[in-house]
């Protein structure tokens, strides 16, 4: 315990001394960062909303960690698929968008070009749109607003 | 004697260059600045509360696949302390491992009546 092991050099792979029960059915976490996830949260939220919405209800049953483990790896399956798909169908312009967004202090208002060209591609390849709920209605929603007072260096 | 022609005349009104826009148009002009200054930061202001709409919703999508594979590590980790004091105190006569045998995340939920044990 006195010296520092780096896990990037280990010559062995890393095996998880204690790993989930074998009772429980295994799933590939999703292991994807922040800005990749804010890139695609809108889409997340309308392409899984079926799942994440059962696995928030189950979650307001009982808050126990075991109680809505299936319910929580349909959520991570569905995850896995959106991203697969969106790397399959819009890889430039999800990488370019959060890559934006990872050199912008993560705030969408920077991206909006990037944001703009993702969200046709997206809408034409998978038919996903972001909607932002509880936006006064009749308004042009504020991530298609032409002039817009915040913006940052790039438009 | 005077000259031939006459004396010039005498200067008498008082010389004073053109100094500047007149105050009305100067308190015209703040005023027209200050309206437009004013109807940015409205416009802003209702922008910005947009903005935290996007972004507190962004987060709200995510919140049930962060939830997911945080409980699914929390409970990774609570069957393995469990396995833990179990071989720990294999030994020990009636010791009983239901003592940790409790929901590893003790909040309640709001819409549920807490739990009589």
């Amino acid at each position: 315990m006195s010296r520092y092991l780096d896990p990037e050099e280990s010559t062995k792979p890393y095996k998880d001394p204690t790993p989930l029960p074998a009772d429980v059915p295994k799933v590939k976490e999703l292991g994807v960062t922040s800005a990749p996830l804010k890139s695609a949260a809108f889409f997340l939220g309308a392409f899984c909303k079926d799942y994440n919405e059962d696995f928030m209800l189950c979650k307001a049953e009982n808050r126990d960690s075991a109680h809505c483990l299936k319910e929580g790896r349909r959520v991570t399956r569905c995850a896995q698929d959106l991203i697969t798909k969106l790397r399959e169908n819009c890889l430039s312009e999800f990488e370019k968008h959060w890559n934006c967004l990872e050199y912008n202090n993560q705030e969408y208002y920077h991206c909006r070009k990037d944001e703009r060209e993702l969200n046709k591609c997206v809408f034409e390849k998978l038919g996903l749109t972001k909607t932002i709920p509880g936006a006064p209605a009749g308004k042009t929603p504020i991530h298609e607003v032409k002039n817009p007072v915040f913006t940052g260096v790039q438009k | 004697m005077p000259p031939p022609g006459g004396f010039e005349a005498i200067k008498y009104k008082r010389n004073l260059p053109l100094r500047g826009p007149s105050g009305l148009v100067i308190l015209g002009g703040v005023t027209a600045v200050c309206a437009y200054g004013f109807y940015r930061l409205g416009k802003g202001n209702l922008e910005k509360r947009e903005l935290q709409r996007e972004k507190v919703w962004s987060r709200i999508h995510l919140v049930p696949l962060l939830l997911a594979e945080g409980d699914r590590d929390a409970y990774r980790r609570q069957q393995a302390a469990l396995e833990r004091e179990r071989e720990i105190m294999k030994d020990v006569p009636g010791w009983e491992i239901s003592r940790l045998q409790i929901p590893l995340i003790l909040t309640e939920s709001p819409n549920e009546a807490p739990k009589s044990t």
